[in-house]
């Protein structure tokens, strides 16, 4: 049977196979983490903005304008970090995720003027959010909707990349690209699971911000640790009906992997057991009095099952594509000299961000000093 | 041929350049604003100007919801539809510079949090951190133009990369300090035009102006020097395309020059001069110019690496060179993946080719449309010509198929208009062999112009002189399609060479194929059997292509 995957790029890979996934690995974690703040904390911010909008839920509002501030920053680098992500996953999977987009290509496309309508309303919350109107809420609300609706068409390309057997027809049905992969039964188990996990990490991120404004207001920080270990709880514990959601609908030959494959089914236990030790944590160090170290120990290690869900779905991945793609079975001819340049710049980059955040932090604590 | 595609209605390059113009617009200013920004910050504190650092603060507001929000989501727009609709070219560009992209994206991510950073920090950080946030900013902007340059210009010279695959060869390629030096005065003119659109009312109004204008002065100037070395490094083939009067080139210079002018008008008229000339419709047109001179160069540079995609490697229909043979071999229907009819014998399946090959730049109708293209053609000649459709004016691809495929993709061209049943009369005789020459030889050819002139070969010839020659036209030359036109229509078609060709020059012959180096008189000279004028020109186009690559 003639094969529907595009041939490889006849150029050898100018890395080996093992960096670009390492890379990719990073590099995608740091952008779900991203994402999870932009669309977890629109989300967040809609909720407390609406209630804020009443006198007596002062901490809801003011959370509301924390999260306003923040909103564009995280979007501003859910793009860039995905600008990576994209960059590595083509050189390792190009053939399978151009094609992917191509039999989506229209409804693909509307993702870049989609993510730039959701940004701009951000900025908009994030300037009006203090006057507290109901123009801001609608705003915010359009713009988590159309993140909603990006983090769908994403979930609908990145299953219909792993699904070569139903490309043709696709094609042939809607050669305009005006198309979705609705008939793939792991779409909206999938779906689910990353707007539910999306608000399951960025509330974990939320107790660590809770934990950081302990010192200066006890009372704003435990409302705010204590309410987002809640949801955090909730999200976490709907994430397992999803997760056997997912994995029910998942093929049965690619699900039994996390069985058979020693790597995925560690990474899977792992993932389980870290899950759940950061679901005790901050439940733990929330539900008492004074909330503890224990809160961040758990974002700490949400953070860790972060990674590890990545790891899994690129294994999951890999089990998908196997009868099509033989990574091991690529040309390689390494760029070292590039690939050093590329490692020495990428640490002067962080060190200069790292500078320049400095810059800021010594400012601000000039200023509480002078204050 | 491996990747389906996408079948949006119009061609796929068209949306390329429309997300490439206006992320070039807007990143081109994210470099030089980024300047600006940083250099009149420091001008307005070591004057103490107050006003003139308002208008810093609030130029930035506007610069980082353009630049953050729009800039950087348009470069992944182009990221998005250069996957889309060129996957073969996207794939070699990654496979090759993947590590340059990589570095690339370094800078990026420096110069958002940097801008972010800049943007949020006017009122909390000191004058100094403030200033040095902006030049990191600055500098790391400007390096991420210089890396993508490198790519960007070895998509049309890639130089001494084709002998050894050294990524420095590809990296600093003929083309790349030249078109680094353009864009980066690019940078300034736009700079300078984006200060415009903040400008206060009162305040620091006049000095804003006046500088404004002088930064769109200093990138203007070194903007011509920086073409002419580009354009002295260009590839001969590109040289080519320049020098046939191709009406859209012809255009895109005109509309290149004629908007930077009036840009200039205005920038020095309206800013430098009189400032409260400037006006919102007056900043309207300047942006209006700004888009303008972007979209001409942007598609000058599209046009002159036609063929090709990236040159050498991948045609500008997205068919990898090394594969052309294979296919016109097998034929499409073995080895193209994706067709939306398996059915040779099907008339969809000449729709298809027609999308498959042809689609990345033309439509049936609208821009480029083949309907006008192919007005007079028949089947037969549509299939025959398709033969040599690479050597028509050197920026088609070759195309890729057997006799089967390019028989159903002619019957699809023919089909685009009635059938033509011309009255020859005495009377219209010269305007009917007009219009034959124009259906039949005139992509390829020209009687007394400047691409490929017929005059060489017929001058002083009778249109009975003239009409011998048509029976032997296909074995006069591999590249030659048959003639086989009905009867009249020759008659017409020699009457209007002869005549055309005895024609007393009344303008000079412009260069005949390439604007320096040519052989004259070797182009003029009429065919010796077996090589007609046409075989002259098209080998040397293709012997100069070859000694490009």
């Amino acid at each position: 049977m003639q094969t529907m995957v595009p041939h490889v790029d006849p150029l050898p890979l100018p890395g080996p196979v093992w960096l670009f996934t390492v890379l990719l690995l990073v590099v995608f974690t740091l952008h779900v983490a991203m994402m999870n703040s932009a669309l977890g904390g629109g989300l967040w911010a809609l909720w407390n903005y609406l209630r804020g909008r009443h006198a007596e839920h002062e901490y809801s509002r003011r959370l509301a304008q924390e999260l306003a501030a923040m909103l564009p920053t995280f979007l501003a680098f859910t793009v860039t970090l995905g600008v990576a992500a994209l960059l590595f996953v083509q050189v390792l999977y190009g053939n399978f995720l151009y094609t992917s987009s191509i039999l989506l290509a229209s409804t693909w496309l509307m993702v870049i003027p989609l993510v730039m309508v959701a940004y701009y309303g951000y900025y908009y919350f994030s300037s009006k959010s203090v006057e507290g109107k109901g123009t801001a809420g609608c705003v915010l609300a359009i713009s988590v909707c159309v993140l909603l609706t990006i983090a769908f068409i994403f979930v609908n390309n990145m299953t219909l990349m792993l699904r070569p057997e139903r490309w043709l027809e696709i094609y042939r049905g809607g050669p305009n690209g005006w198309n979705l992969n609705l008939g793939e039964p792991t779409l909206a188990p999938r779906y689910l699971h990353i707007v539910n996990g999306a608000v399951a990490l960025f509330s974990a991120i939320l107790a660590q911000i809770g934990m950081s404004r302990m010192k200066k207001d006890p009372g704003y920080g435990r409302w705010l640790v204590q309410r987002s270990a809640l949801v955090f709880a909730a999200c976490t514990g709907l994430q397992f009906l999803l997760g056997m959601w997912l994995l029910l609908a998942t093929p049965r030959e690619i699900a039994m992997t996390l069985l058979r494959d020693p790597l995925a089914g560690g990474v899977f236990g792992l993932a389980l057991v870290s899950v759940i030790a950061a679901l005790l944590l901050i439940l733990l160090g929330s539900l008492v009095e004074k909330p503890t170290k224990l809160v961040s120990a758990g974002f700490g290690v949400s953070l860790v099952t972060l990674l590890l869900m990545v790891c899994l779905r690129y294994l999951l991945r890999m089990a998908y594509l196997k009868p099509y793609a033989d990574l091991g079975g690529l040309q390689v001819e390494a760029q070292w000299g590039v690939i050093v340049l590329f490692v020495v710049l990428f640490v002067g980059g962080l060190g200069t961000v790292g500078y320049m955040i400095g810059l800021v932090l010594k400012a601000g604590k000039k200023a509480a000093l002078a204050k | 041929m491996n990747y389906p595609y996408w079948q949006l209605g119009f061609p796929g390059g068209m949306l390329i350049a429309l997300v490439a113009v206006l992320h070039v617009f807007v990143s081109h200013f994210a470099v030089g604003g980024g300047f600006f920004l940083v250099a009149t910050e420091a001008r307005a504190r070591r004057t103490n100007d107050l006003a003139l650092l308002e208008y810093c603060k609030r130029h930035t507001t506007f610069f980082a919801l353009l630049t953050l929000v729009f800039g950087a989501v348009s470069g992944v727009g182009i990221w998005f539809t250069i996957g889309l609709v060129s996957p073969e070219a996207t794939s070699t560009l990654i496979h090759a510079f993947v590590w340059l992209w990589a570095i690339e994206w370094v800078f990026f991510f420096v110069e958002i949090a940097a801008a972010i950073i800049y943007a949020k920090t006017w009122d909390t950080l000191s004058a100094r951190d403030h200033q040095i946030i902006g030049w990191i900013y600055f500098v790391a902007a400007w390096m991420s133009l210089f890396v993508i340059n490198g790519i960007l210009t070895f998509m049309l010279t890639p130089g001494k990369w084709l002998e050894g695959h050294s990524l420095m060869d590809g990296f600093f390629n003929p083309t790349y300090w030249p078109s680094l030096l353009a864009r980066s005065a690019a940078a300034v003119v736009l700079a300078g035009l984006f200060a415009f659109i903040t400008l206060p009312k009162e305040g620091a109004r006049n000095e804003v102006a006046r500088m404004a204008a002088k930064w769109m002065v200093a990138g203007a100037v070194v903007m011509p020097v920086a073409l002419w070395w580009y354009a002295a490094k260009l590839p001969l083939f590109a040289h080519l395309s320049l020098g046939m009067g191709v009406t859209s080139v012809t255009h895109a210079l005109r509309g290149g020059v004629g908007f930077s002018l009036l840009a200039l008008v205005l920038a020095l008229v309206c800013g430098a001069w009189k400032p409260e000339w400037m006006r919102p419709p007056v900043v309207v047109v300047l942006v209006l110019c700004g888009i303008g001179m972007v979209g001409a160069g942007e598609y000058l540079r599209e046009y002159l690496r036609k063929p090709w995609a990236v040159n050498t490697l991948v045609y500008a229909n997205d068919v990898r060179a090394g594969e052309v043979a294979a296919i016109t071999e097998n034929g499409v229907l073995k080895t193209a993946k994706f067709l939306p009819h398996a059915d040779a014998t099907s008339p969809a399946y000449g729709r298809d080719l027609f999308v498959l090959q042809c689609g990345a730049c033309h439509g049936a109708e609208g821009y480029r449309s083949m309907t006008r293209r192919v007005d007079g053609w028949d089947a037969a000649f549509a299939a025959d010509i398709l033969q040599h459709i690479h050597v028509l004016r050197g920026t088609m691809p070759p195309f890729a198929g057997d006799e089967q495929d390019r028989k159903a993709l002619g019957k699809y061209l023919a089909g685009l208009n009635p059938e033509w049943h011309l009255t020859i009369t005495a009377a219209n005789k010269l305007e009917m062999g007009k219009k034959v020459f124009d259906s039949r030889c005139g992509h390829c050819h020209t009687v007394n112009g400047s691409f490929r002139p017929l005059r060489g070969t017929f001058e002083n010839a009778t249109a009975a002189q003239v009409a011998e020659v048509f029976p032997a036209l296909g074995a006069m030359s591999s590249n030659m399609p048959e003639f086989n036109a009905p009867a009249e229509q020759a008659e017409a078609l020699s009457f209007y060479i002869a005549h055309e060709a005895n024609l007393p020059l009344t303008v000079k012959p412009g260069p005949t194929e390439m604007p320096t180096g040519t052989n004259h008189s070797r182009m003029r000279s009429p065919a010796r059997p077996g090589e007609s004028a046409t075989t002259q020109s098209g080998a040397k186009r293709n012997s100069l292509t070859q000694e490009v690559r």
